[in-house]
């Protein structure tokens, strides 16, 4: 059928896609978290990863800070957001028991924020180019762009430290118990609303730590943000809904069937090949490719 | 329905049905945008029924308004209904009752086939991010239907008697009414019941002899077949049927959003929320055309914010159906 291509065009397909999919990784991690305590799709995470981008860019030429740098700022940056925007807005809806009011709010948000930044920095395609944006670097003796493995780390670190904070703290663990179920969580003296406001918080920092992945390696515009919250979605059903390591694992797997179907099929049917095997996974495995079988209580 | 809010509803239509009579209102600003909301009142309607009273959150009727608008496209310009009729009647094609059916077939029954699977696996939040994926590989295998689809560009419709709007109005607020009444009857009749009952307790309904899936899968066909049609409504308007137009995931959103501030589950609400979101959108877009999707951006959280519920919900209509 396929004539297998030599092993190194392999490696360099499996490389680039497997750094290309650990930012779909972040995003979903950020994504698998609200998920969790509120089951809120937040469609507007995307949109979210986007506007960071803009203010990394904004950072760069405005005040000359470095990219990798302004994710000192951007992240904590991030944390306020989240925690504001769940107060202001989600706090009401997340009482409510018809979701598809907070479904709606995010989506009122993200047409919100994309044209926000349409007005702000006008609706082209954008860039942060800096003197090591076209620098590649030798890894596993394939080139690769050194941003791109920049936002690989970034992603595997954002990962570790939430993986950190759920299983070493006492308010990651309240997060954990909310997850799997927050009317028992609730009963043993866990306030969801601070709960869900962590989640968001963190979440929210997550698009921020993506947005400079993403600002640092691709050209991006105000409307780019919906088809990487697509994405995440999809990382986050291979990965396991509610589980965050398998979500970056999900988001490298995608990026891995990405490159792959770019390269063996054609660039047109990524996306429908992408879809596809989520629905297959949300049919045949729902709990995620990744995570351990475990016996309901 | 009381009687009071049925003869109002009467005293309305008939009014809109009269309207194209008034001299200049066929020209007037007013009349496209009765048009557009007929429209989404119809694609309301179609999401508040799997999703208001089945209780199942569908995120995919953009993929079966666009099935509909290109079924619609296809056969008119293929000509694969009426052969030798076409050339001695060249407005055949023009609101055909069949064509427009058809795409609701169409739409209907590919909401069967991705229905069957996807339902009888997935509840709640997975069936929803299920329709979304559906939505999405729709969209790219018309992208990739080469001559037969018109690939990224679509099909653009021959348009020869095209002259005037007033057919589409008609059309439209017809197909509006009859969904409504159409819509009423089913809620009234055994399997309405039976809808709902799965929508507020699924073991409950299954317990008393209720096939569930059959059930979700009829709600879920019945609401694509009128989003079918819509979508062939719409190709009579428009004439370019392209991916990134009748796919576009705003005839999912915007219906959503309209049911959702008139109110989910009610008969008026899909309606109500048609006509005041879409004056405001399209306020918005007249006033401050710059900034008119943050405008709509704002008053969806606001709408939510302060009216989760829904319009049909407040004190003033629950004295209407009251009185």
């Amino acid at each position: 059928m396929f004539n297998l291509p030599p092993p190194d065009i392999l490696l360099q397909l499996s490389l680039n896609g497997a750094l290309g999919g650990a930012m779909y990784g972040v995003a979903a991690v950020g994504l698998s978290l609200i998920f969790g305590t509120m089951r809120l799709i937040f469609l507007a995470q995307g949109a979210m990863i986007i506007l960071a981008a803009y203010f990394v860019r904004a950072l760069f030429y405005g005040l000359g800070i470095d990219s990798f740098l302004s994710l000192l700022i951007v992240v904590p940056v991030g944390l306020g957001v989240g925690w504001l925007l769940y107060q202001g807005l989600f706090r009401r809806a997340a009482a409510e028991a018809d979701r598809n009011v907070s479904l709606l709010i995010a989506v009122g948000l993200m047409f919100l924020v994309q044209n926000l930044m349409t007005v702000v920095w006008g609706g082209n395609t954008a860039a942060v180019v800096t003197s090591y944006t076209a620098t590649g670097i030798e890894l596993f003796g394939v080139r690769t762009s050194f941003t791109r493995s920049m936002g690989f780390l970034i992603a595997l670190a954002g990962t570790g430290l939430v993986v950190l904070f759920l299983r070493r703290t006492i308010i990651g663990k309240a997060v954990r118990a909310a997850s799997e179920d927050m009317d028992a969580a609730t009963l043993m003296g866990i306030s969801p609303h601070r709960v869900n406001a962590i989640a968001f918080a963190i979440g929210i920092s997550l698009a921020g730590a993506a947005g400079v992945a993403v600002a640092t390696t691709f050209p991006f515009n105000p409307f780019a943000g919906f088809i990487f919250s697509l994405k995440a979605l999809v990382a986050l059903a291979l990965g396991g809904i509610g589980n965050v390591g398998g979500a970056l694992a999900g988001g490298i797997l995608l990026g891995l069937i990405e490159a792959y179907v770019q390269f063996f099929i054609s660039g047109g049917w990524t996306n429908a090949i992408a879809y596809g095997v989520f629905l297959l996974v949300l049919m045949f495995k729902p709990e995620g490719l990744f995570s351990r079988p475990y016996k309901k209580a | 329905m009381s009687q009071a809010l049925k003869w109002i509803a009467i005293v309305v239509v008939a009014a809109l049905a009269l309207l194209p009579f008034v001299p200049g209102a066929v020209d007037a600003y007013y009349f496209s945008f009765l048009f557009f909301v007929f429209l989404y009142a119809i694609m309301a309607q179609s999401w508040n029924l799997v999703a208001g009273y089945g209780g199942q959150i569908s995120l995919g009727s953009h993929a079966f308004f666009g099935l509909g608008a290109y079924t619609t496209a296809i056969l008119w310009t293929g000509n694969y209904l009426w052969g030798s009729l076409y050339d001695s009647h060249p407005g055949i094609y023009y609101f055909d009752p069949v064509t427009m059916a058809l795409g609701g077939l169409v739409a209907a029954l590919a909401a069967v086939i991705i229905g069957l699977p996807l339902l009888s696996k997935l509840r709640g939040d997975y069936f929803a991010l299920g329709t979304l994926g559906f939505g999405e590989i729709v969209k790219v295998l018309f992208v990739n239907g080469g001559d037969f689809t018109g690939s990224a560009f679509g099909i653009v419709a021959p348009a020869s008697s095209f002259d005037t709007l007033r057919p589409h109005y008609w059309v439209a607020l017809g197909l509006m009414v009859a969904t409504a009444l159409a819509i009423r009857a089913l809620m009234r009749s055994r399997y309405g019941l039976a809808l709902i009952a799965v929508r507020d307790d699924e073991m409950a309904a299954s317990a008393n002899g209720i096939d569930v899936l059959k059930v979700k899968v009829a709600a879920f066909a019945g609401s694509a077949f009128i989003a079918g049609v819509a979508g062939s409504l719409y190709t009579y308007y428009i004439f370019h049927v392209g991916p990134d137009s009748v796919f576009d995931l705003d005839w999912m959103l915007l219906p959503l959003m309209m049911t959702v501030v008139g109110g989910t589950g009610t008969l008026l609400g899909p309606i109500l929320g048609a006509l005041v979101m879409y004056a405001v959108f399209d306020l918005a877009r007249i006033v401050v055309p710059d900034y008119h999707p943050v405008i709509s951006g704002l008053t969806i959280i606001l709408a939510m914010l302060f009216l989760p519920k829904g319009l049909t919900r407040l004190g003033v209509m629950q004295r209407l159906k009251s009185a």
